[in-house]
């Protein structure tokens, strides 16, 4: 799990943990369906490097811990590459275990991982930066997102944090009971973590019914703003990135 | 007014809502350890990773069908996937992004289909095996659009693989799955259990 949560918010927080949530996830959203027609290197290169700029100057990574979180977008663009050089029709450039890597190949697998290290990027810099229970608030009243889900995906958030060292626990478990074959004793540690979700989600769905959940219209304590200057930041991101598509 | 009301399906109730969630983070949990075993996976085999990745694109089927089998109501699966796809981009980071989004809606509504084809009330092998086929088959034209695959030679291949994975993996073994969860008598609070006659609560001696 990429160790980017932010450990609190927010009127004093950076520039990109002021911002309001559902604005973010809205730029995230664009930013994703924007690379789907890029294929031009040089774009894509710019948009990430900016993105590398932007998140570390809006948000608490270092650069050493943004280069750790760039490291499964790394491996997942290698694997692009790879793929993409030796099954592209075109003229070969050269060949590799009997294996035509052709211009086109390289060019298209390159696009595909540039993208793929920006909408990381991007991601990475949404993670640090946005809270859990800020993002369901601010979906809630600014998206419209209905407190059943919210909630509920709050609640199961929680059960997400814990999730690893539930894992841990029953994977330690069977160790110690003497595991057989690795594949059905992974597959037998799913269906224990799967039942203990699923209880534990009985004994949530109790306490949210007891506590009114779904009764009528619901107040927040904290309440998450958008103000005038989310729309600023929504500008500017989305002129900066309309200059470079223009100019680059 | 008060006839449409009358009309409109009763919504979910609040148990169901928590488990459809918490049955999509835990996949979208599972779903992203996947993915880290993907990426590891293609960097080791190189061009031919790509291929073995196919082989296991049906386990990212698996939420729509459990949930739709446990609380058999409309529109279960699609929102399972898609909770396990927003837990994946926005509490743990995924490098397909938001567009995740789209592709787990229609694997969601590829897997639901022929569960809704059968008004819920079936889920015999065949059942779970075409719901695994058409989550793969309808979530690989949007894979093919979105990474540039058609006119590569590959293309056949990785349709046949891909569909033969969500066989496999996201109908069959879902299948097991949901027999598993059953036997556990985790699930007799739902439809599921309902549907098999059990008295939530009532204390069964279970014999494997």
């Amino acid at each position: 799990m990429t160790d980017t949560q932010p450990t609190g918010t927010q009127p004093t927080g950076t520039l990109l943990e002021r911002r309001n949530p559902t604005v973010k996830v809205a730029l995230l959203c664009a930013v994703s369906l924007t690379t789907l027609f890029l294929f031009d290197l040089s774009v894509l290169a710019w948009l990430w490097g900016l993105g590398v700029v932007g998140a570390l100057a809006t948000t608490r990574l270092g650069a050493r811990r943004l280069v750790l979180a760039h490291a499964p977008f790394v491996a997942f663009g290698v694997g692009l590459v790879a793929v993409n050089a030796v099954t592209r029709p075109g003229p070969a450039l050269v060949t590799v275990l009997g294996m035509d890597v052709t211009r086109a190949g390289l060019a298209v697998g390159a696009a595909l991982a540039l993208r793929a290290l920006l909408i990381g990027v991007v991601t990475v810099a949404f993670l640090a930066s946005t809270p859990p229970r800020e993002l369901m608030v601010s979906l809630t009243r600014h998206a419209r997102l209905s407190p059943r889900y919210a909630y509920a995906l709050l609640a199961a958030h929680r059960m997400l944090t814990a999730m690893p060292r539930r894992w841990a626990t029953i994977r330690a478990a069977q160790a110690v009971r003497g595991s057989g074959p690795a594949l059905p004793e992974a597959g037998r540690a799913v269906v224990t973590l799967l039942v203990g979700a699923i209880r534990g989600a009985e004994r949530t769905a109790l306490a949210l019914e007891s506590r009114g959940l779904g009764s009528g219209p619901r107040s927040v304590w904290h309440v998450v703003p958008l103000t005038w200057a989310d729309g600023v930041f929504a500008v500017v991101v989305t002129g900066v990135a309309g200059a470079v598509l223009a100019f680059a | 007014m008060s006839t449409e009301l009358g009309r409109r399906a009763p919504r979910l109730a609040l148990k169901d809502v928590v488990l459809m969630v918490t049955l999509g983070v835990v996949f979208g949990f599972l779903y992203w350890v996947f993915v880290q075993a993907w990426n590891g996976l293609a960097v080791l085999m190189g061009p031919a990773g790509d291929l073995a990745q196919h082989v296991l694109l049906g386990a990212w089927l698996l939420a729509a069908p459990v949930a739709v089998a446990v609380i058999r109501r409309p529109l279960v699966g699609v929102i399972a996937e898609v909770i396990a796809a927003v837990v994946e981009v926005f509490f743990l980071g995924s490098p397909v992004g938001p567009l995740l989004l789209v592709a787990a809606a229609l694997q969601g509504i590829g897997s639901e289909l022929p569960f809704a084809l059968g008004r819920y009330r079936h889920f015999g092998w065949a059942r779970y095996a075409a719901s695994g086929a058409a989550g793969a088959a309808l979530v690989f034209v949007f894979t093919a659009f979105r990474d540039a695959w058609w006119g590569t030679d590959l293309l056949t291949v990785r349709l046949l693989v891909q569909v033969a994975s969500g066989v496999v993996l996201g109908g069959l073994l879902a299948k097991v799955l949901v027999d598993a969860l059953a036997r556990t008598g985790a699930v007799d609070g739902f439809a599921i259990g309902r549907a098999q006659g059990v008295i939530p609560g009532r204390y069964e001696r279970r014999v494997r």
